[in-house]
């Protein structure tokens, strides 16, 4: 491998700017890392430079760890988004610089200038000034500059910025020529999804400092995990679907669906489903459709951008309820219920469509995400305790991240949890912290919730987040839980392992560190969560107890396999009133399932 | 980055008389006036007051501090400039304030206050004093208060040129495998260079005319401490008019001269960095 990344991490006073981000690039690989701005690409670039130093993890170029190398001697080739040439110097001293400082014969130079100059085709500017170049020019100079001492790796951070359209193509194509002549291992940094198709070998995609997903282009796009992912490269809209016996439904129609994972337990279950916007077919009426109905619906939006027609559609009302949100080109979210679209000329030819038209809507395709967490439902014994709730920052910011919905349902039996709710749970239910916590929360997984979020009245945003579960069979979904959760919150990841006090012999302390070592490389391997481990020795409530409080701003995923195990095991925690969010996690274990119904 | 380019913006003719006519009436008509008093003495008259063994003396001490200490300036206030500009530490703020405060002190002031200092018996003076080392009643004291009074121009200057050195530049040639001194001597130093040379020039000039601070501690023994402008102000209590236009003519020359070339060699080395210069 040629740079090798194990869960790296950088602190900006306190909080995590780039977390636990492991990554292979291999030899003579173009990678390409993708993210909006603020999502740590660029600090994670530098830091393989070895301009910005790492607070954890393990940095290595060519198997050779250089974690606590300086940026001088891992000589990397670095190049600037703006140029960053010397100005008073000459294009040719520019390129000459590296080799100058390393003491090469003035012919060598010479020799080694001239041919970088022609990688580059700049040949004959040896004598110019930066500053009597165009930009794209400079930025060839640049690259020929960070190659010239014959760089370990080459590393670009928005190398086109500062260029317009018709250069910025025209040095994508150069460099990835070079790149490709030389070999080199390559790390491009940009927010430009469409530089990132047009380069990449492999993409990584980066947000809140994580390396939330990596691969192939196309792959990422047909078959994202995650929402981040599957907004940020291409458009998507983004649907609540239900998951059933038959088949992934929409509302009552079932729709085509790339590999879906079996349903867990046998539970039908709420999902996240990415409908491409040229996945979509329109047809004047429903029996035109060639695809599955889902919706009637009205165009409001149309724009012609040449090959492609994009249009917005607005949803009947049944079918509104269960679109998300789309995010526009802002990274905003536009209203819930409008369905982007995109019709090539060969099916604006078959149906013409304008403005305030109805349509039937009908889908071709869709991927279902593998997050377990869909949508959000404020629970409380009285309307304005869930509209409280519902307003909670966290839990708002939460949602808006996640581009789902928080519903808000009262439900009296909740005050003394005796009676049976009046509808199924559905999505993750959210309750207000306080003295009977235990009891509702032992309500709500008897009532059919999966996730339980429990929020205190006052709680800033967590910036760790502590995970553990009461016993193996609760791990699978504990971790997915805790990896969905953790693409949507800045915040460090702490498995805390906990064996009970008369373990701590020597034959057992291997197994808990086996444990502890398969939950990481399950959560690694399955999930795509970075997390560390810490290993305990006593009763599960009081070492949690115990790092909770220890923590800056905590928050704890806890999963459990009988509600029981909530007061027989975790009573401790509840007792009073929590002043961090918990997020509870439920799934019946096989043989209890059976017991139990 | 500073481009001078003939603008396109109207009023060129209206800006272009009114800094004529400004800099005739502050500048020019009273030089005027110094050189035609300087032209009532005969040559004979002119060499034998210029050439004097005490005029010489005074020379060599006014020019020879004054480079000296817009030297020192030049090397301790960019090392203040650069700690002002790239670090942030608590009571980063004052210590910007107190730079500029010779500017604003009654030049009288802070000549009294290092005459105090630097006495035999004052604070400093009585630790240098067992070394053999006087400062006040020195040549050495001429230079400390120069020093002084033109530090600000050098801090001054060089600030918004350090502030302009991109990291990015600094970052680029680490990687490029140059060490610290290599980044500062090839880098940073050649950016900074014009306005560091602007700073020396304002310091140097402030220093050679400077006549309040340097009386107090330089004792003002002739042939020895006595700076060009002092022996000017005597030949005035004498009623000496024509010998101290001649003495001043003389300070203007070599002034003039001086910063002349220092500018000539600012604008060099402006040359490389802007952009149409070949």
């Amino acid at each position: 491998m040629s740079i090798t990344l194990d869960q790296v991490t950088k602190r900006y006073q306190g909080s995590p700017v780039v977390n636990d981000v492991s990554l292979e690039v291999g030899e003579g690989e173009f990678y390409v890392l993708l993210g909006p701005s603020g999502s740590g690409k660029s600090t994670l670039l530098r830091a393989i430079a070895g301009l910005t130093g790492v607070d954890h993890g393990r940095i290595a170029l060519h198997g050779n760890d250089v974690t606590h190398v300086s940026a001088r001697q891992r000589g990397v080739g670095l190049v600037f988004q703006n140029y960053a040439l010397f100005r008073h110097m000459t294009v040719g001293e520019n390129i000459e610089f590296a080799l100058k400082v390393r003491r090469m014969k003035a012919a060598d130079r010479r020799e080694r200038r001239k041919e970088l100059l022609r990688l580059v085709a700049l040949e004959g500017m040896d004598d110019r000034l930066p500053t009597q170049l165009s930009g794209g020019q400079q930025q060839r100079v640049a690259v020929a500059r960070a190659l010239a001492h014959k760089p370990p790796v080459l590393l670009l951070d928005e190398p086109f910025g500062a260029l317009d359209a018709k250069i910025r193509e025209e040095l994508r194509r150069t460099i990835r020529q070079v790149q490709r002549e030389l070999k080199i291992t390559t790390v491009l940094v940009t927010h430009d999804q469409e530089e990132a198709f047009a380069m990449a070998d492999r993409i990584g995609v980066m947000n809140l400092g994580r390396l939330l997903e990596s691969g192939k282009p196309d792959e990422l796009y047909a078959r994202p995990a995650t929402r981040f992912v599957a907004t940020f490269l291409g458009a998507a809209n983004l649907l609540l679907a239900r998951q059933t016996e038959q088949g992934i439904r929409f509302g009552a129609a079932p729709v085509n669906a790339r590999r879906v994972e079996k349903l867990d337990g046998g539970r039908e279950q709420e999902v996240v489903a990415v409908l491409r916007p040229e996945e979509v077919e329109l047809a004047p009426t429903r029996d035109n459709l060639r695809t599955n109905f889902i919706a009637n619906g009205i165009v409001e939006e149309q724009v012609f951008t040449g090959a492609f027609e994009r249009m917005r559609v607005r949803m009947a009302d049944g079918a509104a309820n269960a679109h998300i949100a789309t995010p526009d080109m802002n990274g905003g979210s536009a209203p819930a219920a409008l369905l982007d679209v995109t019709r090539t000329q060969h099916e604006q030819r078959l149906f013409p469509l304008a403005l305030g038209q109805s349509v039937a809507i009908g889908v071709r395709r869709i991927h279902v995400l593998p997050t377990p967490l869909s949508s959000y439902t404020a629970y409380g014994s009285d309307e304005a305790s869930c509209e409280r709730l519902s307003q909670h920052p966290f839990l708002v910011e939460l949602a808006s991240r996640m581009k789902t919905r928080i519903i808000k349902r009262h439900e009296a039996p909740l005050v003394a949890c005796d009676a049976p709710a009046s509808a199924p749970v559905s999505g993750v239910a959210v309750i207000a912290a306080g003295q009977k916590t235990a009891e509702q929360l032992q309500w709500l997984l008897q009532n059919g919730a999966g996730e339980v979020l429990v929020l205190p009245a006052h709680s800033s945003p967590p910036q760790r987040v502590l995970i553990h579960w009461a016993d193996d069979s609760a791990r699978r979904s504990t971790l997915a839980v805790a990896a969905s959760l953790l693409r949507h919150v800045a915040a460090e990841a702490v498995y805390v392992g906990i064996l009970p006090e008369g373990t701590s012999g020597e034959s057992q302390r291997p197994f808990g560190v086996r444990t502890l070592l398969d939950a990481r490389s399950e959560a690694q391997a399955v999930h795509g969560l970075e997390m560390r481990t810490e290993l305990r020795f006593g009763a599960a409530a009081d070492e949690l107890q115990r790092q909770l409080n220890e923590s800056q701003d905590p928050m704890l995923i806890l999963g459990v396999s009988d509600p029981a195990q909530l007061r027989s095991t975790f009573g401790a925690l509840f007792t009073s009133g929590a002043s961090y969010p918990m997020m509870i996690v439920y799934r019946p274990s096989k043989d209890t399932d059976g017991a139990g119904e | 980055m500073s481009f001078r380019q003939p603008s396109i913006l109207p009023g060129f003719g209206l800006t272009l008389g009114f800094s004529t006519f400004f800099l005739s009436a502050i500048i020019l008509v009273p030089l005027a006036a110094l050189v035609m008093k300087t032209a009532t003495m005969g040559w004979g008259d002119f060499i034998r007051v210029v050439t004097d063994p005490r005029a010489l003396a005074s020379y060599r001490l006014s020019f020879g501090a004054s480079i000296l200490a817009a030297t020192l300036n030049s090397v301790f206030g960019f090392i203040i400039a650069w700690t002002l500009v790239r670090y942030e530490f608590p009571g980063r703020k004052i210590i910007d304030a107190l730079i500029d405060m010779p500017f604003a002190l009654p030049t009288a002031v802070s000549g009294i206050a290092l005459t105090a200092v630097f006495a035999e018996n004052g604070w400093i003076g009585q630790h240098l004093a067992p070394f053999g080392i006087k400062v006040a009643y020195t040549w050495i004291g001429v230079v400390v208060a120069l020093t002084l009074i033109g530090l600000p121009f050098v801090v001054r200057s060089v600030q918004p040129a350090i502030a302009e050195v991109q990291r990015d530049l600094e970052d680029a040639a680490e990687t490029l495998g140059a060490g610290r001194f290599t980044i500062f001597r090839r880098i940073v130093l050649p950016t900074v260079f014009p306005a560091l040379a602007t700073g020396f020039t304002l310091a140097f000039a402030r220093a050679v005319g400077e006549y309040g601070s340097v009386i107090f501690i330089a004792g003002n023994l002739p042939m020895r401490t006595e700076i060009t402008p002092l022996l000017i102000v005597i030949k005035l209590e004498q009623f000496d008019y024509k010998g101290a236009a001649a003495l001043g003519f003389i300070m203007l020359t070599m002034s003039f001269v001086m910063l002349l070339s220092i500018n000539l060699l600012q604008a060099w080395s402006r040359r490389r960095i802007v952009a149409g210069a070949r």
